[in-house]
């Protein structure tokens, strides 16, 4: 018997002793579906483009904006209600609405579009420290960030490290990962901030999200950047070093990447990279299904990408 | 409810929380999706919410600093507009810093646009200036600073362009023979000077990488677009046009 068979086993077990309980109590596990059906949707340096490129015959005319991607986002609602819409930091700086009002459109068109998180990226930083608290205090999701240490400044406790969201009975656990400020971000904008290890905070994050909080799908919101020559941490580098992490939507270095990329863990599976360039020029879409039950030895996370 | 069921939807409760069964992936698909008006029609209700943003911007950016009598272009080896780019940069700079500042520099790339004749608006700057550079100061010793202005003049990409204030030089080929200061100080290549350059210059952005090894770094938090704006914004307060000219502070031997 192997352990996929056992696992079967035990979950049959679980499942004919809630099914006689259940007989007492109106459809509780009955309504639950077999299979759940989620899609995530993510963005990554928007860069305060709340307008589309100018027609000005350039590569990106007539590209990105709220107003279409509201839209796109309403029809994918009305097609699937399991939505996570995410976006992997740096919403700020890159257009005069960034120069005059701070940032504050940009989160208000987010809380519109409905947003379930975003990491944090260092552009986010350059209207100061003072600007985030102002800025993030009006929106309607949580800035995820594990590895920024606030404590001393005006941002502590305005943030969180992780939230585990509930679709359909998938636990999907979500964290955050920023870049190392120095020499990026001018120390006057971030203060007494401490920057803390991305490998191990992440490690760390996800290991508590998969165990402790029984999440079925660990997904890391970074703003890392996609690869570097050297040994920079990328979230190339990340996913190779890391355990439990199934997702890494990534930002910062701008990668248009056509389709994830699947780089293999310390786990020998695979963890899926994805990045969408900038400016909301595209809109990034992962369709995930899920069937109740455990996969077997790990076999849930070792599917082959489609 | 009777207290039976109400225990047993207890129960089930606790079991579902204690043992949550798990999910497991059993599929995966992916699109990425353009966004354009092919792919969707404009949210109105959303169009509704940027449109008073979008007005204040344009208000914002039709400000007008001052009048020009002239229209400014960019040029090599010298031309007005190169020249009052970098006079602002330096003003604003010690006004900032609230202490003196030798010289200025700007990458003749990073100009982008040049000023119209009649009106100049804060969108005009906008063009001029689109990066979101910062000003640097960087603190050099004469020999590096004479580096830095044949870096950028003599460059074959960049041939005699050099953009400075507080400072008059003389190109002969790809050497720079003569750095005069406006301030008065005379040039040694061991004696030290404060420019005022953009971070993207300071990075070593436009090749310069030496200049990592400069004496001191201090970059100010102030963008450049911003301290031109400010510096066309005072010059509007006169109520006067302006009629920048070249002042000869480039010479070619």
């Amino acid at each position: 018997m192997d352990a996929s068979q056992s696992s079967r086993r035990q979950f049959l077990k679980f499942f004919g002793s809630a099914a006689v309980v259940g007989s007492l109590a109106p459809n509780e596990l009955a309504a639950k579906p077999k299979t759940t059906r989620l899609t995530i949707l993510h963005t990554n340096d928007v860069h305060s483009r709340l307008d589309p490129f100018p027609m000005d015959g350039s590569r990106n005319a007539g590209r990105g904006g709220i107003v279409r991607r509201a839209t796109l986002i309403d029809q994918i609602r009305k097609e699937q209600p399991n939505i996570l819409l995410f976006d992997a930091g740096d919403l700020f700086q890159g257009t005069p609405y960034f120069n005059i009002y701070k940032g504050e459109p940009e989160i208000l068109a987010m809380n519109r579009m409905g947003y379930d998180a975003s990491a944090i990226g260092n552009h986010d930083f350059d209207g100061g420290i003072d600007n985030m608290v102002t800025q993030f205090g009006k929106a309607r999701f949580p800035f995820l960030i594990a590895n920024y240490d606030f404590k001393n400044t005006v941002l502590d406790g305005r943030t969180q490290p992780w939230k585990v969201f509930n679709k359909d009975g998938v636990r999907v656990g979500v964290f955050g990962l920023g870049i190392q400020p120095e020499d990026l971000i001018p120390k006057e904008l971030y203060k007494e901030m401490k920057y803390l290890n991305p490998i191990e905070v992440g490690n760390d994050m996800a290991e508590r999200l998969r165990k402790e909080k029984k999440c079925d799908y660990v997904v890391c919101l970074s703003h890392l950047g996609y690869q570097y020559n050297d040994a920079t941490v990328s979230d190339r580098v990340l996913a190779s070093r890391s355990r439990n992490i199934d997702l890494i939507i990534g930002g910062h270095t701008h990668t248009f990447l056509e389709a994830p990329v699947s780089v293999v863990s310390q786990e020998g599976l695979p963890v899926l990279i994805n990045q969408v360039g900038f400016a909301g020029i595209y809109l990034g879409r992962i369709d995930l299904t899920f069937e109740r039950g455990r996969g077997g030895m790990e076999g849930a996370r070792a599917i082959e990408v489609k | 409810m009777p207290t039976k069921i109400r225990i047993s939807i207890l129960l089930l409760a606790l079991v579902t929380a204690a043992c949550h069964p798990g999910y497991h992936l059993s599929n995966r698909a992916y699109n990425r999706i353009q966004v354009d008006s092919a792919a969707a029609p404009a949210d109105s209700s959303t169009a509704r919410f940027l449109a008073p943003y979008r007005q204040g911007l344009e208000k914002t950016m039709n400000e007008v600093l001052v009048q020009s009598t002239v229209r400014l272009e960019k040029a090599r080896p010298e031309s007005a507009l190169n020249n009052l780019l970098c006079d602002a940069m330096l003003q604003q700079t010690r006004q900032r810093l609230g202490q003196p500042v030798d010289c200025s520099h700007l990458n003749y790339g990073g100009v982008r646009s040049g000023l119209p004749q009649g009106p100049i608006r804060v969108g005009n700057i906008f063009e001029v200036m689109p990066f979101d550079n910062q000003i640097t100061v960087l603190t050099l010793k004469g020999s590096m600073l004479k580096q830095l202005f044949e870096h950028y003049a003599g460059s074959e990409a960049n041939e005699a362009a050099l953009l400075v204030g507080g400072v008059r030089v003389t190109i002969q080929g790809k050497s720079i023979t003569t750095i005069a200061f406006t301030n008065g100080k005379t040039f040694q290549p061991e004696q030290e000077y404060t420019i005022a350059v953009s971070d993207f210059v300071a990075n070593g952005g436009g090749g310069a990488f030496f200049l990592k090894d400069a004496v001191r770094r201090q970059d100010l938090n102030l963008l450049l677009r911003d301290a031109f704006i400010d510096y066309f914004r005072q010059l509007g307060k006169s109520g006067q046009p302006i009629t920048p000219v070249t002042d000869g502070r480039i010479t070619i031997q």
